[in-house]
């Protein structure tokens, strides 16, 4: 508790907390306004092929508008928790404090626990901050789209709960990783860049697969870590997905993975 | 709180292998407690290597380094047993040397009042709020041994600790290990400034290429390496030569006009000059120092590798 404490004392006593605040807000804002505009405007009889107006017919629907719209927020909250979680691990090695902090601590397993759990701490944080305003805004747009709030839903509330669930995870695996690429800037830029770039980029990889080589390929799509997590929070079932707990096995097996390799890492490096 | 025997750094045979670099080699040596240890070496001798092993920063290739017996790791609350200021550490530019201090004590359990008491100490009070980007180097060091000192740990480890002190800066680390030896602590602390490790240690480790030269009391070593000479001034340089000859001394005429004399006592230089009715302005027995032996005893072994 005492590492965790002071984790997060190291965090706090840093610019980097309120640099992703001012960061994170205007991209939050930005992805309301994009679900509501993107809700506003479509229609399922806009799209031709049947198989996909049914997708959109399905997205359309009240309960599934507003799963998405108390979620918003959540790619760039995830990236941002990310990001922070890589700097909690780099920032050791970058500002050279590795050192004070392995002195006071030798059992580096308990240091990086520490990390974990700080990082999932701002994980929840970060979710309690874009849900509680999705829960002040959402139901205005709701109103303005004719419908009703609909958080009465249960299928609204474990959306909100799933969401919770895939900061945490991103938050491990943010951890995990940045043991992994110990470069402070190198981490920052190649966490970042693959977790925007990264998912269509791999789509194509897997759309090309899919197309020539072999059909069941699409079913892998669910590795991409962010289709994962799109796919575990996304609502009710919508036709053509894997179920969402395939989602939730892949991020918590990344999470995992990570997190033990990085702390196996952490264990034998020297540290001079 | 552990006796005073307890508290020795034992260093037992230890190597450190990186790539084809042998940086430590079969080291082995004790620090006694109670007294000031100097480790001494070349640059790229292995010091720092060294210590950091002692500190479970580093894995050894072989060997063990254990403090009061048990290693660095093992310790159940190391802060509180062992202090350390090490070269290449460092602080968050932009943190608070206070919140460094602050952040320390959280991960150790100590109480947040420790920071301040041990700014006080180093006098880095009145910067202790301002942003580490902003300490000068003797300021960083100063913090570095206010970090060391947050748990009053029994063992204090210091790697190159008078680096971009100024002078009364200096003074003050040495008066303040000194006195910690006093009260039974173990210190050891790396150094290049032998005038000052002369000064302020008790008992000396010297490395070069990674292995034990000499290790014992300071004035253990210079006795067996500092060959004691004599200087002397006169009027009647050629007689006084010439009486010192005839005792199976040496004579070395130097730039600024007195004699270094070899293998005669000061008395019997005294009594042959007033025996020969020379007159003499200075007699000084002069010992080799720290510097001297230094060189010598690592003459050959100092380049980098
Ligand atoms: N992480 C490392 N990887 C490779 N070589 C290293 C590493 N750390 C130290 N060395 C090498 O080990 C040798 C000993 O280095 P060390 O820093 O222990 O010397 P030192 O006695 O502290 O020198 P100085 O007086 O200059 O501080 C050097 O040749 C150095 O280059
Ligand atoms: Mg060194």
């Amino acid at each position: 508790m005492n590492l965790i404490n002071a984790e997060l004392f190291k965090l706090r006593t840093t610019a980097i907390w309120w640099i992703m605040g001012i960061v994170l807000l205007p991209l939050y804002a930005a992805s309301v306004l994009a679900n509501w505009a993107q809700f506003a405007s479509t229609s399922p009889d806009q799209v031709s092929d049947p198989d996909q107006a049914e997708q959109v017919r399905a997205a359309l629907e009240p309960i599934n508008v507003a799963t998405t719209l108390y979620t918003s927020g959540q790619y760039f909250g995830i990236l941002i928790v990310l990001l922070l979680s890589a700097i909690i691990v780099t920032s050791e090695f970058f500002h050279l404090t590795a050192t004070a902090t392995f002195l006071v601590t030798p059992k580096r397993e308990s240091v990086i626990l520490a990390k974990f759990g700080a990082a999932v701490i701002v994980g929840v944080l970060v979710w309690l901050l874009t849900t509680l305003l999705n829960l002040i805004v959402v139901p205005l747009i709701m109103n303005n789209l004719d419908l009703s709030s609909q958080l009465g839903e249960g299928a609204v509330w474990r959306a909100i709960g799933l969401n919770l669930l895939a900061f945490v995870l991103w938050a491990v695996l943010g951890v995990g990783l940045g043991v992994l690429i110990k470069n402070q800037l190198a981490a920052t830029l190649i966490l970042g860049i693959v977790y925007v770039v990264g998912t269509s980029a791999i789509g194509l990889i897997f759309f090309l697969l899919t197309q020539y080589v072999a059909q069941w390929f699409e079913n892998l799509q669910v590795l991409i870590p962010t289709t994962a997590s799109q796919l575990m929070i996304s609502g009710t079932e919508l036709p053509g997905n894997p179920p969402r707990w395939v989602g939730a096995v892949v991020l918590i097996g990344y999470a995992v993975v990570a997190g033990f390799f990085g702390t196996w890492l952490t264990k034998r490096r020297d540290i001079s | 709180m552990t006796g005073p025997a307890s508290d020795a750094i034992v260093v037992d045979h230890l190597s450190k292998q990186y790539k084809k670099l042998r940086a430590v080699d079969d080291l082995s040596f004790t620090v006694r407690s109670g007294r000031v240890t100097g480790f001494l070496g070349p640059n790229g001798a292995g010091k720092t290597t060294t210590l950091r092993m002692l500190l479970g920063l580093v894995t050894p290739t072989s060997g063990n380094a254990t403090i009061g017996g048990e290693r660095y790791t093992e310790l159940h609350d190391p802060i509180r047993h062992v202090g350390a200021v090490l070269e290449a550490s460092s602080a968050h530019r932009g943190r608070s040397g206070r919140n460094h201090l602050r952040m320390i004590c959280r991960a150790a359990g100590l109480p947040d009042s420790r920071a301040d008491e041990t700014l006080e100490l180093v006098g880095l009070t009145p910067a202790g709020k301002r942003k580490f980007k902003g300490y000068s180097l003797g300021m960083k060091q100063r913090l570095g041994i206010a970090a060391a000192m947050l748990g009053n740990p029994q063992v204090l480890i210091l790697d190159e600790p008078a680096n971009g002190l100024d002078p009364e800066g200096i003074r003050w680390m040495r008066d303040l290990l000194k006195a910690l030896a006093a009260e039974g602590r173990t210190v050891l602390v790396s150094s290049h400034l032998l005038g000052e490790m002369q000064v302020l240690a008790d008992d000396v480790v010297i490395v070069a290429a990674g292995k034990l030269v000499r290790q014992g009391p300071v004035d253990e070593v210079l006795g067996s390496m500092g060959t004691t000479q004599v200087r002397v001034r006169t009027p009647q340089a050629a007689e006084l030569t010439t009486a010192l000859s005839a005792l199976g001394a040496t004579v070395a005429p130097q730039a600024d006009g007195s004699l270094l004399v070899g293998g005669a006592e000061a008395a019997a230089i005294g009594h042959a000059a007033f025996t020969a009715s020379v007159e003499l302005h200075e007699l000084v027995a002069e010992r080799g120092d720290l510097e001297q032996v230094f060189l010598q005893l690592t003459a050959g072994m100092a380049g980098i590798r």
